[in-house]
């Protein structure tokens, strides 16, 4: 496939797909269990204290995944890491679900679920290291192990506090109670996130060499490598904490961005945040049309999406390994 | 003045078991210096420590007028550059792009490729005769011209010297010979330091050889003085004898039946 390096192209592209993000969006607020109107434009209750700020949560809630996925490709060199394979997402659920289960404050949430998904992506990038390095499929099976476990413990959980329909809801992963204080708690993440990652392009391009190449070109790959996977944490975070378990979406966007403009990440992660805003936006407005009045978890429609395309990379990559 | 300076250097993989031990040479500017030695002798371990890979145990490098460890990581890859035995291409890089990398050391953390940079980029495909492969993707190339893309990157960082560790082990002997004239046509920039398996090479092309076993050093100078055969025998166990090339004048060895 034709690669876009060329220097001008990046820019129009990005310009492009913003374009297209900001159409879908505005055509999105449209749509739902209630259709509206252009008419219903000024004056509408339902567009403004609910659509808006649900369509603008999936595109941050896009943004988040996407971007913590090419962050965690990029450090640990691996094409099949996301925050959901890893364990990430099911670590962070745990502390969402106990501040839910405690009746803790809606600020809480993200910070304790940030705790634990922290506390998980450590146990995992451990349990990997066979005589100090990591190899990909240790990483992956560290990663679907401790998913396992965190799954008992959230099932515990549940059970323990009673609580089963509103904490299982919102595990399957919905954006049906977005609100505009979810809004404002997550665009600082979104916001520091991207830009820390846009920001250490330069390592990331670097990394691409290997790790040893990456330190002679004077990264220090190890203190890069904290900072970028603590910074995804922060952002699968927050991401799970108002959304609940979107799973494959830091997969299926980073790679489709990578097979179209090539592994350059001062535009991989611009063009990967702008797609995954789109499809969120996509996918959560079928969510809520597909069958209104009931609505879908969006998380079910990535999963039904997500784990085919999971399983076309594997084969991909056993193929390309031979 | 002396570019790379190696003072009784001992360093290696485990504490207490050093690969390279007590090892003294310097590199002047402009030269094209080769290490040689059988395997397992210590050149790449040798070639890993100056770069910063490796922890020094003991003895000193020094880079110019600093000490290797007085250096950052960022100011070290300013000042010496290195192209491995074996760099893997990157899936979806153009070659331009690939050797775009090797000005990561100049970037600052809020900044990317100023004009210089590109310059650089461009003086360094020009330098490898590559112009005709910029826009190709890396991982298209055969293994002689990546080796070229390889070294054009760390051309790209502008480094004071240049260390390639087996630059001719992969290629066929046509590739071999003009990668070395290349290489000693850099020079002129760069001091180069290499290591090789073909003495005869080796010899051919350097302008001073550091002849290593078991991690010491056998001998050290220009290659006439290096290539005889009581270093042969020392290094390697084999009875040679030594010719010298009747045009360039340049020692080569002769294995006696």
């Amino acid at each position: 496939m034709a690669k876009i390096s060329d220097r001008r192209a990046g820019p129009a592209l990005l310009l492009l797909l913003t374009a297209v993000v900001v159409a879908a969006a505005c055509l999105s607020l449209f749509f739902g269990s209630v259709l509206l109107s252009p008419g219903d434009l000024l004056h509408n209750e339902i567009l403004w204290q609910i659509r808006l700020p649900r369509v603008i949560l999936a595109a941050l809630l896009g943004l988040l995944l996407s971007v913590s996925g090419v962050i965690l490709q990029g450090t640990l060199r691996n094409p099949l890491a996301d925050p959901y394979v890893l364990g990430i997402s099911a670590g962070g659920a745990i502390g969402a679900a106990l501040a839910i289960a405690t009746g803790l404050q809606t600020i809480s949430v993200p910070a304790l679920a940030f705790l634990t998904s922290l506390l998980a992506v450590y146990v995992v990038y451990k349990l990997s290291q066979v005589a100090g390095k990591t190899s990909p499929e240790t990483l992956i099976l560290a990663g679907v192990a401790l998913s396992a476990f965190c799954a008992a413990v959230l099932s515990l959980i549940i059970i323990i506090s009673g609580n089963l329909q509103a904490i299982y809801f919102w595990l399957l992963g919905s954006l049906s109670s977005a609100s505009w204080l979810n809004v404002i708690t997550v665009i600082p993440y979104a916001l520091a996130g991207s830009g820390i990652a846009y920001f250490f392009s330069k390592e990331l391009n670097a990394l691409l060499l290997g790790e040893e190449m990456a330190q002679t070109l004077g990264v220090d790959v190890e203190r890069t490598r904290l900072l970028l996977i603590g910074t995804a944490s922060l952002m699968t975070a927050a991401a799970v904490s108002v959304a609940g378990l979107v799973g494959f979406v830091g997969l299926i966007v980073p790679h489709f961005i990578r097979l179209l403009i090539g592994p350059n990440h001062r535009l991989l992660i611009p063009a990967a945040a702008l797609s995954g805003m789109l499809l969120l936006i996509v996918t959560d407005a079928l969510a809520r049309t597909l069958l209104a009045p009931t609505e879908i978890p969006i998380g079910i429609i990535m999963a039904l999406l997500g784990a085919p395309f999971f399983l076309y990379l594997l084969r991909r990559r056993r193929v390309a390994g031979k | 003045m002396s570019a790379l300076k190696i003072e009784n250097l001992v360093c290696g993989y485990r504490p207490g078991k050093p690969v390279v031990n007590g090892v003294t040479f310097t590199v002047d500017d402009g030269q094209f210096v080769g290490i040689v030695g059988p395997n397992g002798s210590g050149k790449t371990t040798l070639l890993r420590a100056v770069v910063g890979l490796l922890p020094i145990e003991n003895g000193a490098i020094t880079i110019g007028s600093h000490r290797l460890e007085q250096l950052e990581r960022r100011e070290l890859a300013r000042r010496i550059a290195f192209v491995p035995q074996l760099m893997e291409p990157v899936d979806g890089f153009s070659v331009e792009e690939l050797v775009r990398l090797g000005r990561t050391p100049y970037f600052d953390r809020f900044s990317f490729e100023q004009p210089d940079d590109y310059d650089a980029v461009d003086w360094a495909i020009e330098e490898l005769k590559i112009e005709g492969l910029a826009r190709r993707q890396t991982t298209e190339l055969s293994g002689g011209e990546f080796q070229r893309v390889a070294i054009a990157r760390a051309l790209a960082q502008e480094p004071r010297v240049m260390l390639l560790d087996e630059p001719t082990s992969h290629l066929d002997i046509r590739y071999q010979v003009s990668l070395c004239k290349l290489l000693r046509k850099l020079r002129s920039h760069r001091s180069i330091v290499a290591t090789f398996h073909d003495l005869n090479l080796a010899s051919r092309f350097c302008s001073r050889l550091v002849l290593l076993k078991n991690g010491a050093l056998i001998a050290e100078g220009p290659p006439d003085q290096v290539v005889t055969p009581e270093n042969i025998w020392k290094a390697y166990r084999l009875k040679v004898s030594v010719r010298k090339n009747p045009t360039t004048q340049r020692a080569r060895y002769v294995l006696l039946p």
